[in-house]
């Protein structure tokens, strides 16, 4: 009963909104403990799916799961403090919708079916937009009607993607169950034009979800609008989900022969992605939006590492784990800023080596371990990307990204050392507590073990999922 | 019953025009509680969905009653609540926006006709109005400021997606677990609509989207 990983948070959610607070936050935790055990039970094998017409443990997804499973236990626990501190009028339907935005995560990493992955992601959209809503501002509003129409519309557009697969199934008189397993096995005799109609619908979709550019309008208004847990939990795991939903048709297309179509179309967005993020970056006056446009960033580093293929896929997988962990920590950390000065803008804020030494010091970390600076794990993946786009002798391409890569850099750096160092006579509302502390320093902490050291299962995981599609790691 | 369906879908194609045409909220809403009987109605009348069983059948009375009932229903509850009649300056008028749409019949019939699929050869009118309802949905989102039409515009283009997966998939109605969930997100995702426009309303004292205009770099 592997299902129980997403049947549990449904439940417990639906529990949390009515318990009391104090209760609430009791099962928000314990919860995500349970999530964390069943996953990893689900990982060493003593748990496997009850029926697999509709959901398969595919390493791909598995991946996503734990990563998921384990950036939202430490999340949780920096949000009971969070919502101590902060007294949200809500509480009850953010536990809530907490858990059910979990529970669809946790649907789409074991989707296999093509609607029901649908399903889960359009699922993700509707339960995510009470906690971008909360603050209940005309900001949070504007932020949350952007966020509900546009992620709608491109998922829609993905619903026609699917159909236009079953169609290239029905062309190609293929009759086995709608699923990418059953799909990925008989790819060859599927209709190649319609396939390829329903990739480019599914990726301008589900790209719109992952923020690709140029479909990545929302998501700095409701990255930086939400509550800082929330915005960690969106930045460090829906954008995965969405990711794992493009690279489920990426397989599919790579076994129908049509894999070098599929690439070159998720190198263009990549790299399209990375450049627009370095743009808006470098005069960002806002600390959330600058970390939300990074996510775009990142997420257009994974779709070129993806699109490479090779050694690159290797970095690609490594770069999702190591930037949900990363960018989770410093979304958290902002959190703590943000309640710390009380606003959100850079020229605001000043002197945090001062005033908030252990705050400062999990995001300026969290700002060297996102800009690839070796102790991290995003250094090692980035340097895979490199190599293996040059060993593809894309040229160009890894000029582009490089480029892009120091445009962020120099555009991130100016902010942080504001940020840091500068003089200010600003008054500390809230002091930084431990609870709010520990969770950033945690997940900044197994970025910098996996680097050490990788366990067996993991890399095991991470070959299987890359190896359909041709990645290595001997190039 | 080939003649059944054909005059099914001219009935969505008019609703589509009329929508594209009307200023009247209320009506708007009328107009989209036909278009969701009608859209929902569609496949019983083609001929490869014509062995029914009982699980289909319950399928396309929940549709019905969903499409046609219970989303015009919020709908109407929306417009009475942000007391506001009529869409006031559209950013494309009203008889351009008629236009549009036959030009956008014109071009689906273009598209149907260089598909090449080897589809029965009643589905032609059938992914005619598909297409058409859906680039219409799109046009209705980008081409009104209400809040509220866009959310119809929304509700259009999904009726079109779904008209166009009738047309296209011969299975898809095998499993109506699946097709049941996308039936329920779309409920839910009309009902957060509706309840985000209530709150733009009583932030702003309208909905109109051009007020939304806050974020941007």
């Amino acid at each position: 009963m592997l299902e129980l990983v997403f049947i549990l948070p449904i439940l417990t959610g639906i529990m949390a909104s009515f318990l009391p607070v104090q209760l609430g936050r009791g099962v928000l935790v314990v919860s995500a403990l349970l999530h964390l055990q069943i996953t990893a039970m689900g990982w060493f094998g003593t748990l496997d799916l009850a029926s697999t017409s509709y959901f398969k443990t595919a390493p791909e997804g598995m991946l996503v799961l734990l990563v998921t499973s384990f950036i939202f236990l430490f999340i949780s626990i920096y949000a009971v403090s969070y919502m101590k501190e902060t007294e949200m009028d809500n509480e009850p339907i953010f536990i809530g919708c907490m858990l059910f935005f979990l529970a669809a995560m946790s649907m789409v990493a074991l989707a296999d079916h093509l609607i029901v992955l649908w399903i889960a992601i359009e699922a993700t959209t509707l339960v995510s937009a009470p906690l971008i809503f909360l603050n209940r501002s005309k900001a949070a509003l504007e932020a949350t009607w952007k966020y509900v129409l546009i992620c709608s519309v491109g998922i829609a557009l993905a619903l026609l993607g699917s159909f236009f697969i079953t169609l290239s199934m029905d062309l190609g008189n293929v009759h086995v169950p709608l699923t990418f397993s059953s799909l990925t096995a008989v790819a060859g005799q599927l209709d190649h034009v319609w396939l390829k109609a329903g990739f480019i619908f599914v990726i301008i979709g589900y790209g719109t979800k992952m923020g690709l550019a140029p479909m990545h309008t929302w998501l700095p208004d409701a990255h930086s609008q939400a509550p800082s847990p929330a915005s960690a939990l969106l930045s460090g795991a829906l954008l995965n989900c969405a990711f794992l939903g493009v690279y489920k048709v990426h397989i599919l297309m790579h076994a129908a022969g049509m894999g070098d179509y599929s690439s070159n179309v998720l190198i263009v967005f990549g790299l399209l992605s990375m450049v627009v993020a370095g743009i808006f970056i470098l005069n960002q006056p806002d600390y959330k939006r600058m970390l939300a446009y990074s996510s775009i960033e990142n997420m257009g580093i994974i779709a070129f590492g993806v699109g490479v293929g090779g050694l690159a896929t290797y970095g690609a997988m490594l770069h999702l784990i190591h930037h949900s962990l990363i960018k989770s920590s410093l979304f958290l950390s902002a959190g703590n800023i943000l309640l710390g000065y009380g606003t959100k803008l850079v020229n605001k804020i000043g002197g945090m080596a001062r005033l908030f030494p252990k705050t400062f010091g999990t995001f300026f970390a969290g700002f060297a371990g996102i800009s690839g600076f070796p102790p991290f794990g995003i250094f090692i993946s980035e340097l895979l990307i490199i190599i293996g786009a040059f060993r593809s002798e894309r040229y160009v391409s890894v000029s582009i990204f490089i480029f892009s890569l120091i445009l962020i850099f120099a555009g991130a750096s100016r902010i942080v050392m504001r940020m840091s160092f500068a003089s200010t006579d600003q008054k500390v509302l809230v002091e930084e507590k431990m609870m709010r502390v520990v969770p950033s320093f945690v997940l900044l902490l197994t970025s910098l073990a996996l680097c050490v050291w990788l366990p067996d299962q993991l890399y095991q995981t991470i070959i299987n999922a890359i190896s359909v599609i041709g990645g290595t790691v001997n190039g | 019953m080939i003649q059944l369906s054909d005059a099914i879908l001219a009935v969505v194609l008019l609703s589509v025009l009329l929508s594209l045409g009307s200023n009247r909220l209320m009506a708007l809403v009328k107009i989209m509680a036909l278009q969701g009987i009608m859209v929902s109605l569609t496949p019983l009348f083609l001929e490869h969905h014509q062995n029914l069983e009982g699980g289909a059948m319950l399928l396309f009375q929940v549709m019905i009653l969903i499409k046609g009932l219970l989303i015009p229903g919020l709908l109407f509850m929306a417009v009475k609540k942000v007391s506001i009649k009529r869409e006031i300056v559209p950013i494309v008028g009203y008889h351009a926006s008629i236009f549009i749409g036959l030009m956008l019949i014109l071009l689906s019939a273009f598209i149907t006709d260089r598909l090449h699929l080897s589809m029965p050869k009643d589905h032609a009118l059938l992914l005619i109005s598909a297409i058409t309802t859906l680039g219409a949905g799109l046009f209705l989102m980008m081409s009104r400021r209400k809040a509220i039409t866009q959310v119809i515009g929304y509700l259009t283009m999904e009726n079109g997606i779904y008209l166009i997966g009738t047309a296209l998939a011969k299975q898809t109605h095998t499993m109506y677990v699946v097709e049941f969930g996308v039936l329920l997100d779309l409920l839910v995702a009309i009902m957060i609509m509706g309840i985000i426009l209530h709150n733009i309303n009583s932030a702003f004292d309208d909905v109109d989207t051009a007020l939304l205009g806050q974020l941007k770099d």
